[in-house]
């Protein structure tokens, strides 16, 4: 064991004024009390006492500090606010029994109301005519009315398209484009003389039901 | 015929007649320009005492109504409508005489020509029809014109649809004879080798699927 310089030790007792210690001594003296003073500052044991320490220190989270001045509604708002773990058990064939309920719902009121006849089939639309405000179709399955049969544009890039159910056999039509330019479908495929200087476009519905 | 019984019929019939007249001009009253709606009038009234379907005049002068047709060219058009409905009936009563003449195939055969088709071509489809129960008009001359629209020489194209109805083809199966050769025109085949391709597909040539959009309405603005 190295014995330690008695000068120094007198000091460190507090019975030597430290400056009248020789240089070395000195710094040897700044060292062991910065390292006493290290020592005195001892963190908890483990770390888990240590976080502890650290949150027990920490403000207390206001939900506990307001519970008892928060009124009835206020406390089940947050509670319907919060994010709360869920877990749903369900036997698969009742599973399958819901999604087939939510199915019917959503998608048989559509399919009643749009399905064709024996004599009927689905008539598709479509018209690319970029820039239009409007698009619509007329033709002798609406007695030539106009704002009956309107095409939507849903992406905006000028594809105007709709679907109608209409009686089978041959239709003829047009586009209106913006409320007055007379179009023939250019996909059509098949025209027929307008009598009137013009070609309609022709349109023949297949029944839905094969022949 | 009892007087009293005959005298009834006369006059169920003109009252039929009157209420027929009131219906025509309430459909093309507001649609079409008033100085015309007398001689339209007269054009259809004509057409029904012919034994000739009206709807399809009275489908052309609401047309021409909501197209802004001046009174007089509107009018003008009717006639050339009632003409072409003579002149269908006449093809399809010198095609078939023993075939009965419905309103449905007097309109595809006036729709026929009005598509470019000749008479002779028209007359020697509808003659060759096959065997009954009579096939609707419609389909196979709709067939034809389009396979003539497409440049298919129209001797060849109604060789080639008599052949699928003998093969068992019928209605719009025919639409599909004509989808399958324009088809290879589009493969990059000469007609004539398009026609023979497809020959030897009969009976079993491609059906044109259905549409299938997302969303469908139903019939807007159901006739009055």
């Amino acid at each position: 064991m190295t014995s330690i310089d008695r000068r120094l030790q007198e000091a460190l007792d507090g019975e030597r004024d430290p400056a009248t210690l020789p240089a070395e001594l000195r710094e040897a003296y700044a060292r062991l009390v910065g390292a006493a003073q290290l020592l005195s500052h001892t963190p908890p044991a483990s770390v888990a006492e240590r976080v502890m320490a650290e949150v027990r220190r920490l403000p207390a989270p206001a939900s506990a500090a307001l519970a008892f001045e928060d009124g009835v509604a206020r406390r089940v708002a947050r509670w319907f606010a919060q994010p709360r773990a869920v877990t749903l058990r369900l036997r698969p064939a009742w599973t399958l029994a819901i999604a087939a309920a939510l199915a019917a719902v959503v998608f048989l009121p559509l399919a009643e109301s749009v399905a064709p006849g024996a004599e009927e089939g689905v008539a598709q639309f479509v018209g690319h005519f970029p820039g239009a405000r409007s698009v619509e179709v007329v033709g002798s399955f609406n007695d030539w009315r106009r704002g009956a049969l309107p095409l939507s544009d849903e992406h905006h890039d000028g594809i105007w398209h709709g679907a109608v159910v209409l009686p089978a056999g041959q239709h003829e039509y047009m586009f209106v484009v913006d409320g007055e330019r007379w179009v023939a479908d250019p996909l059509a495929g098949r025209y027929v003389d307008d009598g009137f200087g013009r070609e309609n476009a022709l349109l023949i519905v297949r029944p839905a039901v094969g022949p | 015929m009892r007087p009293a019984l005959g005298l009834a019929l006369v006059l169920a019939a003109s009252h039929a007649s009157a209420v027929s007249a009131q219906s025509v001009r309430a459909r093309l009253e507001d649609r079409v320009p008033a100085a015309a709606l007398p001689a339209i009038d007269s054009l259809v009234t004509q057409a029904g005492s012919e034994g000739l379907p009206t709807e399809p005049l009275l489908q052309k002068a609401l047309e021409g109504g909501v197209k802004g047709i001046a009174a007089d060219r509107l009018v003008n058009g009717v006639r050339r409508g009632l003409t072409q409905l003579r002149d269908a009936r006449a093809i399809l009563v010198r095609a078939a005489p023993a075939r009965a003449v419905t309103p449905g195939d007097v309109a595809a055969v006036s729709a026929a020509l009005a598509r470019g088709l000749s008479p002779a071509l028209v007359e020697r489809l509808l003659g060759a029809a096959p065997p009954p129960p009579p096939e609707p008009a419609g389909p196979v001359l709709h067939a034809a014109a389009d396979l003539v629209a497409r440049g298919f020489p129209p001797d060849s194209a109604a060789d080639l649809l008599l052949t699928a109805q003998r093969e068992g083809l019928r209605g719009v199966r025919l639409l599909d004879v004509a989808a399958a050769a324009s088809h290879e025109l589009q493969r990059g085949c000469a007609p004539g080798e398009a026609l023979v391709r497809v020959r030897e597909m009969l009976p079993n040539v491609p059906e044109v699927p259905p549409p299938r959009p997302r969303a469908v309405t139903r019939r807007p603005g159901p006739r009055s």
